[in-house]
């Protein structure tokens, strides 16, 4: 590896403090904004999160009041049901190879559409980009015949197998340009060091775009985390629920229990929340020093 | 062979020239069958998923648009172009097709630039950055579903919006969100754009962080203000992310359904409609699946046409890897 | 596309694994039918059921309903599917192409029971039924196609008025109105008192069209509603005058403020809601109400303080004026070696004991069996099955009685006319082109 490269991530002290005293939003209007901003983004999800400690009967009596008294049934019901446990096992699996199917085959693409030349690469490219603009809903009748076909109904894979294909696209769209912007001398350098092309895209491409990575990995689990026509297609049975599907188990014919609703809902956004949290962390990186040397 | 300083081109060549060491280079037919075999392993595993799931159904889902087919008994009426006459001379597809068009200007107009705000905002190094993150991008977690939901409780007649307005005496700002014809569809940009930004906040970070402190801060030194170090370096370089962020909004606005549907179904009277909500309502509700698959495809090709003039005028200098290269 | 097996065969076995790993063993979704030959008393029949019976107490009386028809047949199993109700419309058309489709699923009759028809996989139960639909009466009448009997119903459905007695008391009124004049003024008074009249929960579209269709029916005699039903064509004068009724009726502003948005059922500010929180004094609903109204208000008595009366008369209609908008809930079989089974299965649900059971337990509304009625204690509910059963003839609503396709371009066209965006002509001529756009 070049010199180049031994200074990522590392960043000089004094930097920050000139960077911090040149910015075109004192601190203070800086604070004040992204507190508007957080109280609006916030805001209705706490109704939502405090909604779970009242009952439906008072939520419908008095929309805009305060729970009293504060109950816990909502989401003490969720923590021992199985259903809940089952349905969050589901889209965990899902999700996961949904989304592990979709970066390491987007990356794969990625990398060959926007680091190689050869004959066809754009009509390739628009193939992909072709995949985003049909509605999920029409293909659905089509995909579950051909899920039957090849016997996945009624099963895991069956969705996310399609998803990680459905999450395909937006990928490689979002992964192209951040591998194209990585500087060929890299490559090169790469290249004269004896490596081959394989080993400088696992060793110094993916990397390098790691906060494009990540990004598409977030959305793909998001994604794959809130379906719910291509599981309600799928699966016949509850058991292979996953949440956003389970939540239907809370609304009857002719009534909805909204208060489980919002704890339920509250509940299933733990897991993406958390791989949100742990994965922006890694946001920061990237090409910080690299075009030195 | 003397390395110079390569001029800006579209993509590397894989045969460019390589200094010459002690050792023979390597035949090019060898070369040339080596990156084939690597184009195979990049690209085969992601071809083979992506056509067998969503190219095939997509194929057949084009196909039941020239049959009047209820979704139920065998497809045996081929009527050919009949569903798509219907589709574009219909006067509520034209609706729905507005609406969407609308949509997506205003999220061009509002989001975009609040995104790009929010973003630089947010990558400054102020305390609790982590959590100012999470709660701006928490709405996009939320499952639509829910989410309509949710809006759709907050929005009601004396509902809790209602009830903040008037507590902080905005009393007289109250309006039936969801019932007036003339609002709807504004307030379910309103809710979009709560639901969507966070996500384009994450996306314009990641661009942000291909960004090197450096620029920023030469320019500084060499008396640029703040403003003009934005304008001048940190806009332009965060163009490509810009402008990925522009496509997967407009094709987004273009298929809005979930987050509508629930809300308002399309109401009331076709005042929030969209073209997947028309196609909810003509093609699933009244069973006439092949009219539904219609829709799709002429959601389809208006999307392709997007698509295409996108990626020839917006999106050429980005797959040229222009900037990053000629700054340095 | 039927292409390589390859990946066929590497996907179903990953998906094996993981279907043994990630399933629970008592779940069989798909149904293994060996086949029997004749009614099923020899060999082992699996039945799967799908129904809407997610949530409690319905779900419970299904699950005992199943154990009690294992107990007596203990040949036959039955595993039951709950699921959400509106995920039907997704679900059957789908269900209904693939090769295993329910053995047994929950339909609503009429012109949907008839587009359903046209998979070719509905069983035609006439001769399995025939020795004791005739205990249904009328209401087998509404689950046929072509006169054969394609599904069976289990419980049954009328629509009028529902109100709050508290609410009648405090503007005056001493007894529900019988005329529409009455209604009007009554609606006055309740403006008087400072109370909403009705509530109507237009976002969802059907409650708008029962208006219009109850109008329809008290203007038009008996065969030409039948007939037009039938020829899915209202041009028949009585109609365009149902409209007028309406507008009539429309000009003097007895809905809540906003009610184009109002959902029907789903929480604080439904048309039910309003209705149960005393918001409004007046829904016009099926006898369904009884189950919606507990869970949207904190009043433990609310279904004691509800009356219900039938909807109103229209001076010179050509309708009956005993005559009712009803429906139901059913089920079809489909086909397959399973029919016996599945025709018992019915029958034991529409048994009188089961019928008790859905009524007191899962209030279903009113059973399809009238020997079942004794049980009905509610007083409001029991003058709701009083004026079905004592009706001239029972009118399936439109959406259901006209093809889907048709059923559900009429309740948009009546939703855009209630939102001051349609015409009489709008409304006509809704069904009369299969596009309509």
């Amino acid at each position: 590896m070049s010199a180049a490269t031994a200074r990522l991530g590392r960043r000089s002290p004094r930097r920050d403090v000139i960077r911090e005293r040149r910015t075109w939003l004192s601190l203070p209007a800086s604070y004040l904004i992204i507190l508007i901003v957080l109280a609006i983004a916030i805001a209705p999800m706490l109704y939502m999160i405090v909604g779970g400690f009242s009952t439906t009967a008072q939520l419908n009596a008095d929309p805009n009041a305060l729970p009293h008294p504060w109950v816990w049934s909502n989401y003490a019901a969720i923590a021992t049901s199985s259903i809940f446990w089952q349905a969050l096992a589901n889209s965990v699996v899902v999700a996961v190879v949904a989304t592990g199917l979709a970066l390491t085959l987007g990356a794969m693409a990625a990398f060959a559409l926007s680091r190689y030349t050869f004959r066809g690469r754009e009509a390739l490219y628009v193939l992909f980009v072709v995949g985003l603009l049909f509605p999920l809903n029409t293909a659905a009748l089509p995909l579950f015949l051909l899920l039957q076909q090849i016997g996945l109904n009624d099963n895991l894979f069956g969705v996310a197998l399609p998803e990680a294909a459905f999450a395909l696209p937006v990928t490689i769209v979002i992964l192209r340009p951040f591998m194209r912007a990585i500087p060929g001398e890299l490559e090169d350098a790469a290249i004269v060091d004896g490596a081959s092309r394989i080993r400088f895209f696992l060793r110094i491409l993916l990397p390098l775009s790691r906060p494009a990575l990540i990004t598409v990995g977030i959305l793909a689990f998001v994604t794959s985390w809130n379906a719910y026509l291509l599981p309600l297609v799928v699966f016949s049975s509850q058991d292979h629920y996953t949440l956003p599907l389970a939540v239907a188990n809370f609304q009857s014919t002719y009534t909805q229990d909204t208060a489980r609703v919002y704890a339920f809902t509250a509940v299933s956004m733990i897991p993406a929340l958390a791989i949100f949290v742990f994965a922006q962390r890694k946001l920061v990186g990237g090409l910080v020093g690299a075009i030195r040397g | 062979m003397a390395r110079t300083q390569s001029a800006p081109v579209a993509g590397r060549e894989t045969e460019s020239p390589r200094p010459a060491t002690a050792g023979a280079r390597p035949p090019k037919t060898r070369r040339g069958l080596r990156k084939r075999v690597e184009l195979t392993a990049l690209l085969a595993p992601a071809i083979v998923l992506f056509i067998g799931f969503v190219i095939v159904p997509m194929v057949f889902a084009a196909w039941y648009s020239l049959y009047n087919w209820s979704g139920f008994g065998p497809l045996n009426d081929f009527i050919g172009v009949q569903n798509y006459t219907g589709v574009l001379t219909g006067p509520v597809f034209h609706q729905a097709l507005l609406h969407n068009v609308i949509i997506a200007v205003l999220s061009l107009v509002i989001q975009l630039p609040v995104s790009i705000g929010l973003a630089l905002l947010l990558n400054r190094r102020v305390r609790g950055r982590t959590f100012l993150r999470l709660a701006v991008f928490a709405p996009f977690v939320l499952s639509e579903a829910t989410a309509a939901v949710m809006w759709y409780e907050l929005l009601q007649p004396g509902g809790p919006l209602d009830a903040l307005l008037k507590a902080v005496g905005l009393g007289g700002l109250v309006h039936y969100w969801l019932a007036s014809t003339s609002l709807v569809l504004y307030s379910v940009f309103v809710v979009a754009t709560w639901k969507y930004i966070g996500f384009g906040i994450v996306l314009l970070l990641a661009g942000l962080q291909g960004i090197p402190p450096e620029l920023r801060e030469a320019a500084a030194i060499d008396g640029a203000t703040p403003w003009q170090v934005t304008r001048a370096i940190t806009l332009p370089l965060l163009g490509p992310t810009i402008r990925i962020w522009i496509f997967l909004s407009v094709i987004g606005s273009l298929q809005l359904f979930d987050l509508v549907w629930i809300m308002t179904l399309g109401g009331p009277a076709n005042a929030s409609s969209t073209m997947l909500t028309y196609q909810y309502t003509n093609g699933v509700q009244r069973t006439q699946f092949g009219y539904g698959a219609t829709v799709s495809v002429v959601l389809f090709v208006i999307s392709l046409v997007f698509a295409l003039a996108y990626q020839r005028f917006a999106l050429r200098r980005d797959t040229a890897g222009a900037l990053t290269r000629a700054v340095l | 596309m039927r292409g390589s097996r390859k990946p066929a065969i590497a996907a179903t076995a990953v998906a094996a694994a993981l279907t043994i790993a990630a399933c629970s063993s008592s779940s069989s979704s798909t149904s293994s039918t060996s086949a029997s030959s004749s009614s099923g008393s020899s060999a082992k029949v699996t039945l799967t059921w799908w129904n809407n019976g997610n949530t409690q107490p319905l779900l419970g009386v299904w699950q005992s309903v199943v154990a009690a028809f294992h107990a007596a047949h203990p040949n036959v199993t039955i595993s039951m599917n709950p699921i959400q109700s509106d995920l039907f419309t997704t679900k059957m058309p789908i269900a209904l192409k693939s090769d295993n489709p329910p053995d047994i699923f929950q339909q609503w009759g009429g012109g949907q029971e008839a587009t359903q028809y046209t998979s070719g996989k509905l069983a035609n139960l006439s001769s399995l039924a025939s020795g004791w639909i005739s205990e249904l009466g009328e209401a087998a009448a509404g689950w046929q196609v072509n006169g054969e009997q394609y599904g069976i119903p289990y419980d049954q459905h009328v629509v009028g008025f529902w109100y709050r007695k508290d609410l009648f008391a405090k503007a005056g009124i001493t007894s529900p109105p019988t005329t529409i004049a009455q209604l009007e003024s009554d609606d006055a008074k309740l403006k008087a008192a400072g109370i909403t009249p009705i509530s109507l929960g237009g976002g969802s579209r059907w409650p708008d069209a029962f208006y219009w269709e109850y109008f329809a029916v008290r203007e038009c005699s008996q065969s030409v509603l039948q007939s037009a039903i039938k020829a899915v064509n209202m041009s028949a004068p009585c109609f365009t005058q149902a409209t007028k009724d309406l507008t009539a009726f429309m000009a003097t502003n007895p809905f809540q403020g906003g009610f184009n948005a109002t959902q029907a059922q789903t929480g604080a500010g439904s048309s039910a809601g309003l209705l149960a929180n005393g918001k409004a004094a007046m829904e016009l609903q099926g006898d369904w109400e009884t189950s919606v109204v507990p869970a949207l208000t904190s009043d433990k008595n609310i279904i004691s303080q509800l009356g219900w009366f039938p909807f109103p008369q229209v001076p010179g209609g050509a309708g009956a004026p005993t005559a009712v908008l009803a429906g139901g809930d059913g089920f079809s079989c489909t086909t397959g070696a399973s029919e016996p089974a599945c025709a018992e299965f019915l029958q034991y649900i529409d048994s009188t004991p089961v019928q008790e059971e859905l009524v007191q337990k899962a209030g279903v509304g009113l059973p399809a069996n009238s020997a079942a009625e004794s049980v009905l204690t509610n007083p409001a509910l029991q003058a709701a099955a009083k004026a079905h059963d004592t009706a001239a003839y029972q009118a399936e609503y439109f959406d259901i009685a006209f093809p889907t396709d048709q059923g559900q371009a009429l309740d948009t066209a009546l939703a855009n006319f209630f939102a001051g965006k349609g015409s009489n002509e709008t409304i006509i001529n809704s069904v009369s082109s299969s596009s309509g756009h």
